[in-house]
């Protein structure tokens, strides 16, 4: 079942006089249960794909459907409701809320939808607990490492149970041991909640974990020949 | 306000040191709220305590008491119109009085105010007992008479006067012009104001004005009705009082000013603290909060700083009244506190606004392709 479709999208920008393509004719679609990961060089429209996936871009021509719904037909005012149901984000370290502790950081997004169920709570501990972080619950994002407050990343996108998990760059300022158990870990709950998840990267090290990877270069998006799953062997945790 | 609580309890030093200058400017207000206040009673109480609605002055005083003189004899006249219940004359006249009981013979400033006894301007003595029509030579006085050694019983001397007066009784929170009020009959008081012959203009009884009682007066056409009269509301006059409006205007400035400062200083306050964690909204947007969400949080976060920094200055205000000097002027009563309360609390929270057109402004897109 196809989660999220690209069709034909690009999007220009318009800087003065200039028209600079950010992402030419991508299309891509991406079914549930499915972990994809997309590379390129900074600047290679990397974050324009993802902002668009994620409904914060709208692009200039194609269509983004994402979960039946034309991305293109939302009011703007609904945009970040429509998030708040669809999309997990997973975004870069140190992007946790720094006065919430780290079961609060799962249930400020229940909180964004209304009230926290006694059910909720339970949802967000046992997402805690299959990430390993059941002993952190009341610890603040000061007094996490790199990783554990990735993990809660992790365990917040999948909080509102979404369609699909985008993570920006997540391993970014982790080593390299921390940066193999979270995606690790992305992998592992995307299978295990029949989720589809993209994952934007630099860090080639990654794809292991990965179904399908996709390369990005100056706006086009290839799927990468050389790739077979498994290939590189995983570090093990 | 979950967002709110939660930060409030977690950045404790940064809202405290806001709160800290929240409750400065509370005190603050507070503090002139009352001067002003007590200031201004202290200019007008007798005048205020009167249960009048309306007063009569001579045409063209400007509602001054002491550019104006009329005859007694219009009261009967005024009794009959229709809407007016009653009505009663009265006189004031700034002077020095003399304790002749006391050997020292200390001087006090005092207003004189004839009125008569028994009518609805008399004040309830707190100790003693009330005028008497048929013992003119009698007075009530105000209880700041006390300071000064005054008792029931001393005899007083009218600066200027030959005539002995005694004090029968005490009245509380009694002051016209700043200076303790003594209250006698209009023919004592007459006496003492219109000494010189020829000085009460040749009107027969004169008076400085007729207060009425009555809600529904028209005062415009009952002043048309009577000869050589204004009609104005007991606030008006109150205003017509000599300095009152200069007094009352001045600490009025200096609030509004103050409430404006308040308004501001947190306004900005909160703005950089937004500004602060744009990248944290950003986060929260591209994660699925609203701007009404985010929005809400600020303005609960001002409200509740606000609302306990405005307690806080409310107990500290009570606090210094304690040791203010005796004689300041100092007065503030609850409905004055409730007022400025509300006041300071809408004007912070109207502050917050800028914070959250701010926010509405903060671009989700923040969240995405930032690498630290």
């Amino acid at each position: 079942m196809t989660i999220l479709e690209f069709k034909n999208v690009s999007k220009i920008y318009q800087q003065g006089e200039n028209e600079v393509h950010a992402l030419k004719n991508v299309s891509l679609s991406v079914d549930k249960g499915e972990f994809i990961a997309v590379i390129g060089p900074s600047g290679s429209g990397k974050s324009t794909f993802l902002s668009i996936a994620g409904a914060l871009l709208h692009a200039t021509e194609g269509d983004v459907i994402l979960n039946g719904i034309n991305l293109k037909d939302v009011k703007p005012k609904e945009l970040s409701k429509l998030r708040l149901k669809e999309i997990g984000f997973i975004l870069q370290t140190s992007n946790l809320v720094p006065y919430l502790n780290v079961l609060e950081q799962l249930l400020v997004v229940k909180k964004m939808a209304g009230k926290v169920t006694k059910a909720d709570k339970e949802y967000a501990k046992e997402l805690l607990q299959s990430l390993g972080l059941e002993k952190k619950m009341k610890k603040y994002p000061e007094h996490l490492s790199g990783g554990e407050r990735q993990r809660t990343a992790i365990a917040r996108a999948f909080m509102n149970d979404p369609s699909i998990i985008l993570a920006d760059e997540p391993t970014a300022s982790l080593d390299s041991r921390r940066a193999h158990e979270v995606v690790q870990l992305i992998a592992k709950e995307t299978k295990t909640r029949n989720k589809a998840a993209i994952m934007v990267t630099h860090d080639e090290r990654m794809l292991s974990y990965c179904d399908r990877v996709f390369r990005m270069e100056d706006g086009v998006l290839k799927p990468d020949e050389s790739f077979t799953k498994g290939k590189s062997q995983p570090v093990l945790v | 306000m979950f967002l709110a609580i939660k930060e409030l309890k977690h950045s404790k030093l940064r809202f405290l040191l806001i709160g800290f200058i929240t409750v400065l400017i509370a005190w603050l207000v507070f503090i002139l709220a009352g001067l002003g206040n007590g200031l201004s009673n202290l200019s007008a109480a007798t005048f205020k305590n009167m249960d009048a609605d309306y007063v009569v002055f001579e045409e063209g005083s400007r509602n001054s008491m002491s550019r104006s003189i009329l005859s007694e004899s219009m009261i009967d006249q005024l009794k009959e119109q229709a809407d007016v219940k009653d009505a009663a004359g009265m006189g004031a006249t700034m002077t020095t009085v003399i304790n002749d009981t006391d050997v020292d013979e200390v001087k006090v400033d005092a207003a004189i105010i004839g009125i008569t006894p028994g009518s609805f301007l008399e004040p309830k003595v707190i100790e003693g007992r009330q005028l008497d029509a048929n013992n003119p030579l009698e007075v009530i006085a105000n209880d700041s008479l006390k300071d000064q050694g005054y008792k029931i019983g001393d005899t007083l001397k009218i600066e200027g006067s030959l005539e002995e007066l005694k004090i029968v009784g005490f009245v509380t929170n009694e002051t016209y012009n700043h200076i303790p009020s003594i209250f006698t009959t209009l023919d004592k008081w007459r006496a003492v104001q219109y000494a010189a012959p020829g000085s009460n203009k040749g009107i027969e009884d004169p008076v400085n004005a007729i207060m009425l009682q009555g809600e529904n007066i028209n005062a415009e056409n009952l002043s048309k009705s009577f000869d050589n009269t204004d009609i104005v509301t007991k606030a008006a006059a109150i205003q017509g009082l000599p300095g009152y409006k200069e007094e009352s205007g001045t600490i009025t400035l200096m609030l509004a000013f103050l409430l404006a400062i308040s308004a501001f200083v947190l306004g900005v306050f909160f703005y950089v603290l937004t500004l602060q964690k744009s990248n944290q909204f950003g986060i929260l947007k591209a994660i699925g909060a609203s701007n009404r969400f985010l929005g809400r949080s600020i303005v609960s976060q001002v409200f509740v700083l606000s609302l306990t920094s405005i307690i806080i200055g409310i107990l500290l205000t009570y606090g210094t009244a304690l040791i203010l000097p005796e004689g300041m002027p100092f007065m503030l009563d609850v409905r004055l506190v409730v007022i400025y309360s509300l006041l300071l609390l809408v004007i912070s929270t109207l502050g917050s606004l800028i914070s959250v057109r701010r926010i509405t402004k903060i671009d989700p897109l923040l969240a995405i392709g930032r690498v630290e």
